[in-house]
């Protein structure tokens, strides 16, 4: 099976004055199948919101090689691949709050892309579109006619998952799409995802901090830091086997609900001055796992 | 009255006056806080959690009507009640000296004009009788405190020149400025990665131990609250609907609503991709809920849930939970079965 999305040594640098630019991505490299789910974790600041941006093309990569579905969208984009982009590739935001216009109705929010892209012939259609669309993701077709401020965050969120699949996209870029809301509500929208997966067939980069849900969602888990990806692998390896220090004090720090286990737990330490990313270079560990270190680190952790 | 108290919030009774109508926030709450210990409140947004504790600290909106309640404070063999007192005395003798408050957002709770050691001697120059020298000392001393190493040079740096998790230890330090006896943190983590998040919270607990001091927190994070709690409030649409020890609330879970909140924590042990979670959303307090506010999500719900709200029923001398289930007449209801073999590994993984 050929990749749907394929990310070649990534790079992505902000020039910020004349002797001073920021390096967000470095050589970043992955690859997700049609239906998989890729899960990109790592603290504020690792380069995860950058990447997903530069896929989707809201910044152009400083370096790298980016193909989704067999078109290289990477570099100057024609006419017809930038079209092509837009419909296939879509994006649910972080906070359900600012990413929707107050002063659009719901049904003009998803139906934007439709018009855009003239994917109806006459207005029932699109209506009928829409209202489809708000039923999979758990509304009422009455909400077309409501304004975003009439919703809670939940149902907002819901909003942003109805405009980016009413293009039945073939990649959906989620990012940070539920770290905005409560715990009883992230498990809804997560659920949501899954069921949206199971029956339109799409691809997710699901963008978090948060290791735990990022399990319950990912085939495959890529862990950033600093804007190296260090380690990934799938979802099992990751989380059974991990080997980079970083992936393990990641682990480490994530709370679990077990009053006992968590009194006694210490998270682990990790200084990043031991380790100097620049000079790695991806190790396989076995099956799709990948560590980032030089050949004497690599030796010490296995 | 247990002398081993040093706050008690006795049914507490809050409206907000909003152009929509009036919204019952708070409805009936008590929540008992021992000295020394930490106490968890948990609830989704718009519970009341936050509410609670800004009465608490006099800091509640000008539209906010306090309908009835006590919140005694007792300290050296004296007892307060707060809410008889006006803002101004509040913040004259109350606020921090006895009681200081961590906001959620590092970001918007610091001055972006002024130097962290200014915001931070600042409390001490207002409420210590201190000479501007000694202040500076103790500001140092506090930096330290609170793990920021080259205090020195960060003691005059503003708040943009550091990352979140230092300006949420900056936080901390203007907090423990005057030596409260109370802390209060409201969602102190949320904004702020895993890993920052395990420092702060070890933070919290060390300055705890060593400096003898209450702590309060707000949370929707359920493993925040194995972490750092003694006592868990679970809260529901402005109502305590269970409470115990941390134990208890963790291990023998008795409300539906605490079962569907411990159900929806995702679980690192577990090859299950499935999440569980909680059906529907919370009531809207605009129209005052009759009955149990969580019938409508619960499949637990009895015909007297829809009447008539249910009081506390006691389980143990420390452990509440506010259902009908628990009355003697209700038919026998069980945990779900997928939670009930959770809590029996985590309670296998604990004794390892």
């Amino acid at each position: 099976m050929t990749p749907l999305l394929k990310v070649e040594n990534l790079h992505q640098h902000f020039k910020i004055s004349r002797n001073f630019t920021v390096k967000a991505v470095n050589g970043v490299s992955f690859e997700i199948y049609p239906g998989e789910t890729y899960g990109l974790v790592g603290e504020s600041g690792s380069g995860k919101t950058t990447i997903g941006r530069s896929i989707i093309r809201l910044y152009n990569p400083t370096d790298g090689k980016i193909t989704f579905d067999g078109k290289t969208i990477s570099g100057k984009l024609d006419d017809d691949t930038n079209k092509f982009l837009r419909k296939n590739m879509q994006m649910i935001f972080q906070d359900p709050m600012s990413s929707l216009n107050p002063r659009k109705k719901v049904g003009e929010i998803i139906g934007e892309g439709l018009d855009i892209h003239k994917l109806y012939t006459t207005a029932q259609e699109k209506n009928k579109i829409i209202s489809e669309i708000l039923k999979k993701v758990g509304l009422s077709p009455a909400h077309a006619e409501r304004y975003p401020n009439q919703f809670s965050g939940g149902q907002r969120q819901r909003v942003g998952i109805a405009r980016a699949l009413v293009m039945q996209p073939k990649l959906i870029i989620a990012d940070e799409c539920i770290s905005a809301l409560d715990v009883s509500i992230q498990a809804q929208v997560v659920n949501l995802m899954k069921d949206i997966q199971d029956a339109t067939n799409c691809a997710y980069l699901f963008i978090a901090h948060d290791l735990s849900m990022v399990k319950y969602i990912s085939d495959k888990i890529g862990v950033l830091h600093l804007g190296y990806l260090v380690e990934t692998g799938t979802t099992h390896e990751i989380f059974n086997n991990p080997i980079h220090p970083y992936t393990k004090s990641l682990l480490s720090a994530v709370p679990i609900p077990n009053p006992i286990l968590e009194k006694k737990r210490k998270s682990l330490t990790y200084d990043v001055k031991n380790f100097n990313y620049a000079a790695g270079t991806m190790h396989h560990v076995g099956g799709s796992h990948f560590v980032l270190a030089t050949d004497e680190d690599f030796k010490i952790w296995n | 009255m247990n002398e081993n108290l040093i706050l008690s919030v006795e049914n507490l009774d809050i409206t907000f006056k909003t152009n929509a109508g009036n919204i019952h926030a708070i409805r009936g709450v008590d929540i008992t806080l021992p000295k020394g210990k930490t106490v968890a409140i948990v609830g989704e947004s718009g519970s009341g959690k936050s509410v609670t504790m800004k009465a608490v600290t006099g800091l509640l909106d000008s539209n906010a009507v306090i309908n009835g309640g006590k919140i005694f404070y007792h300290y050296d063999e004296k007892t307060v009640d707060l809410l008889t007192l006006t803002k101004k005395e509040l913040r004259r003798t109350i606020n921090g000296q006895h009681i200081a408050m961590v906001f959620q957002d590092p970001m918007t709770s610091l001055n972006p004009t002024m130097t962290i050691g200014a915001q931070i001697m600042e409390g001490m120059l207002l409420h210590q009788n201190i000479s501007e020298s000694d202040a500076r000392d103790k500001a140092l001393e506090l930096l330290n405190l609170v793990g920021i190493v080259d205090d020195e040079k960060r003691f005059k740096n503003y708040p943009h020149q550091l990352s979140g998790g230092m300006r949420q230890r900056v936080v901390i330090a203007v907090a423990l400025a005057n030596t409260p006896k109370i802390l209060i943190c409201d969602e102190p983590t949320t904004a702020l990665d895993v890993t920052i998040q395990a420092g702060i919270l070890s933070l919290i607990s060390d300055l705890q131990a060593r400096l003898g001091i209450s702590v309060i927190y707000i949370t929707h994070d359920l493993g925040v609250v194995a972490k750092v709690a003694d006592f868990v409030n679970v809260m529901y649409a402005g109502k305590i609907i269970e409470r115990g020890t941390v134990d208890e609330i963790f291990f023998d879970p008795r409300h539906p609503y605490t079962w569907g909140l411990l159900s929806a924590m995702p679980d690192l042990e577990t090859d299950d991709d499935r999440l569980y979670s909680i059906p529907g959303s919370p009531p809207n307090l605009l129209h005052e809920p009759i009955g149990d506010a969580f019938a409508a999500r619960n499949k637990f719900a009895m015909k007297i849930d829809e009447k008539a709200a249910p009081p506390m029923f006691k389980i143990s001398e420390t452990h509440f939970a506010a259902t009908w289930l628990l009355h003697p007449d209700a038919p026998k209801v069980e945990m779900p079965e997928e939670l009930r073999k959770r809590i029996e590994r985590a309670k296998l993984g604990s004794r390892e």
